[in-house]
């Protein structure tokens, strides 16, 4: 990449620069000696964000002129994902608002100064929860505007490492720990396996540049147009363990042990992040990775990610009617909902310009609505305490609605958005990725999801009737987070309001991926394969 | 032709032989010349472990501080940014004098030292370098 191609890149990325600058200042007042300032750390990560969301809109409102050029994906898609991370990472923020605060290590520190003594820092984490959640935000939001393989694995790492520490570190518990340590080594073995498919991609295309609109530097994509059709072993070898490592981000099987215990062990505000962070960043990065051979996609590829389709979204929903645990079960429904975004993977954009054959359009209005449901619930649950500890079980929510009609009732929008009732924005999303596996004729996988999409409606059912039907008979209480019900609030509202007008909203996806498109072998730039390969 | 470009890409390494020749002839050398040259004594304190002047008074295999490795990782921590400063300096040597590029060049390693200070300053607040 030549001196002038960097600068322009750096350019385009004030919002990030922003949030990384907010989380290194959140590192260190987090420690400061005053109790006002190091409490404010909270509303920096929300300035932050603030900051580069305004930055991020600036030049599409003329108010400064900015950046002009995206990633791989083009700049809509970048922009579409980068602004609704962003906002999402808002109604995260207000989810997490007391998670640091709620430590007992926090609160015997912080009781300590209170009484003149000198402020002991080392047991406090609040500036690092989050200085990481800024950066976990800012790796999804790098992955979007990624045009290069180094860029996009440093991205997805920079998402995923701070998550890490913040499940072992968000709460006080043993299974915290736990969770940390699998999520951490489980998390380590998928980056060697899409690293590993990363630089055989590499060394079958001699570059690492995803695409180029010049001839110079050489590009994957360039080089997959120069194929005309055929498809050497190594890259279609690089491409798949890619997606087997990504399938890791995005907790869709094979790799997706780790989900249940991981999002059970970690503080339900950082589950919430981990549900939607994660995945926001792993399907960018696929649909990425899959439109440099663009769609419809070649049948190898084609089959292997319809298997893990359907495979990922019935294991989610057959093994989420086995649990007792609230939180495992939305960890279950977070998996069968990366097989139900897989769909529009694999039907991609088709050629017909009906509002239903966009998959991928699909999956980016998908994701977001799911992000909305499960930020909602996982806020609603996050509110809650029995003993002091987290409410988890079924028995423990059971008859909210006596105890605190507004919040079960928050439950119960959320819940219904992620079966896909009408009018709520789920229905809208599954009408909308299944109608793209029709016009892409992929019937099979569509009954499949279908079918899947019945079967979950019994565990949320059973959501709804602990809530509404159960007798209460463990007390439970509120913690003191009017930011956590504000967040639940607030999804709520996002889930209603997209449900009966998200028409916008489709056509904003609809717009984000016009530029990523079917093979269309002309336009590409023709290359010929590197040299060291065709001399072979 | 094609042995001729071959002798040649393999002479680059030549001098990297040369080097790996002289080590291990240096090594070997001054273990058969001491043993050759050298006085023996035997005794109780000739055969104690040596550490620095120090009477050894327990096992060296022994549970550590868990202070120590976090201390451990901080050095490496700060040892690697050291190892990023090197090809920054070979490259800013490189650069000419009136190059528009320096100051540019200048500005991104003080920024990447100023992230070092950043970590520096947490670390130090956190109570990494405190020994009581």
């Amino acid at each position: 990449m030549t001196e002038s191609v960097i600068l322009e890149k750096l350019a385009t990325l004030w919002p990030e620069i922003i949030m990384i600058s907010g989380a290194c200042i959140c590192m260190v007042v987090g420690l400061s000696p005053k109790q006002a300032v190091r409490r404010s750390v909270v509303w920096i990560t929300g300035l932050a964000l603030a900051v580069a969301g305004l930055l991020l809109v600036a030049p599409h409102f003329g108010w400064w002129a900015g950046e002009t050029s995206g990633g791989a994906a083009g700049l809509a898609t970048a922009m579409f994902v980068r602004l609704s991370v962003i906002l999402l990472g808002l109604l995260l923020w207000l989810t997490s608002w007391g998670v640091p605060d709620l430590l007992p290590a926090t609160q015997v520190a912080e009781a300590a100064a209170a009484q003149g003594r000198p402020f002991n820092p080392s047991m406090v984490c609040r500036g690092e929860y989050f200085a990481f959640f800024l950066f976990s935000l800012t790796g999804a939001m790098l992955c979007a505007s990624a045009n290069d393989l180094v860029w996009l694995f440093l991205a997805l790492e920079l998402t995923s490492l701070p998550t890490y520490i913040m499940v072992a570190t968000g709460r006080n518990h043993m299974a915290a720990q736990e969770a940390g340590l699998k999520y951490f080594f489980l998390g380590a073995l998928s980056v060697a396996i899409f690293l590993y498919g990363f630089s055989l991609v590499y060394g079958a295309t001699g570059t690492t540049v995803i695409v180029s609109t010049q001839l110079q530097p050489v590009s994957i994509a360039g080089y997959v147009a120069g194929l005309q059709g055929e498809f050497p072993p190594l890259l279609a070898t690089g491409l798949l363990l890619s997606l087997v490592g990504l399938a890791f981000k995005i907790a869709a099987f094979p790799m997706h042990f780790y989900v249940a215990d991981v999002y059970q062990g970690a503080a339900t505000p950082v589950t919430a992040l981990l549900a939607f962070v994660p995945k926001m960043a792993g399907f960018v990065s696929i649909m990425l990775l899959l439109s440099v051979i663009g769609w419809p996609l070649p049948v190898p590829v084609m089959w292997v990610l319809w298997i893990m389709a359907a495979v990922t979204m019935t294991v989610g929903n057959v093994l989420g009617l086995l649990q007792n645990n609230v939180k495992r079960v939305l960890a279950y429904s977070s998996i069968a909902h990366s097989g139900y975004l897989l769909v529009g993977i694999v039907a991609g954009p088709t050629t017909s310009a009906g509002t239903l054959g966009q998959g991928l359009a699909a999956v980016l209005f998908y994701i977001v609505v799911y992000g909305l449901a499960t930020i909602g619930a996982f806020s609603v649950l996050g509110c809650l305490r029995v003993n002091g500890e987290e409410a988890q079980t079924y028995d423990e929510i059971s008859g909210l609605s006596r105890r605190y009609p507004g919040l079960a009732l928050l439950m119960l929008i959320s819940i219904l958005s992620l079966i896909g009732l009408p009018p709520l924005a789920g229905f809208v999303g599954k009408v909308y990725l299944f109608g793209s596996a029709i016009s892409g004729s992929f019937i099979g996988l569509m009954v499949v999801a279908a079918i899947n999409t019945a079967v979950s409606a019994v565990y949320y059912l059973r959501i709804i009737g602990a809530c509404y039907f159960g007798e209460s008979r463990i007390k439970i209480e509120l913690v003191a987070t009017r930011a956590g019900r504000l967040s639940a609030g607030l999804a709520a509202i996002a889930v209603l309001v997209l449900g009966f007008r998200g028409g916008w909203l489709v056509e904003a996806t609809r717009e984000a991926t016009r530029s990523v498109s079917v093979v269309d072998v002309d336009t590409q730039p023709q290359v010929a394969a590197p040299d060291h390969l065709s001399s072979e | 032709m094609a042995n001729l470009s071959t002798i040649d890409s393999i002479s680059h390494y030549g001098p990297i032989v040369v080097l790996l020749v002289m080590a291990i002839l240096f090594g070997v050398g001054n273990v058969i010349l001491t043993t050759v040259l050298g006085p023996r004594s035997q005794g109780p304190v000739k055969g104690m472990a040596y550490e620095s002047g120090m009477n050894p008074f327990s096992s060296a295999r022994r549970r550590f501080h868990v202070r120590f490795y976090v201390v451990a990782m901080t050095f490496l921590l700060f040892d690697v940014e050291i190892v990023f400063l090197y090809p920054w300096a070979v490259v800013f040597g490189s650069l000419a004098d009136e190059s528009a590029l320096r100051p540019l060049f200048l500005g991104r390693v003080l920024f990447f030292l100023l992230t070092s200070v950043v970590a520096f300053t947490y670390a130090w607040r956190k109570g990494v370098f405190r020994y009581d």
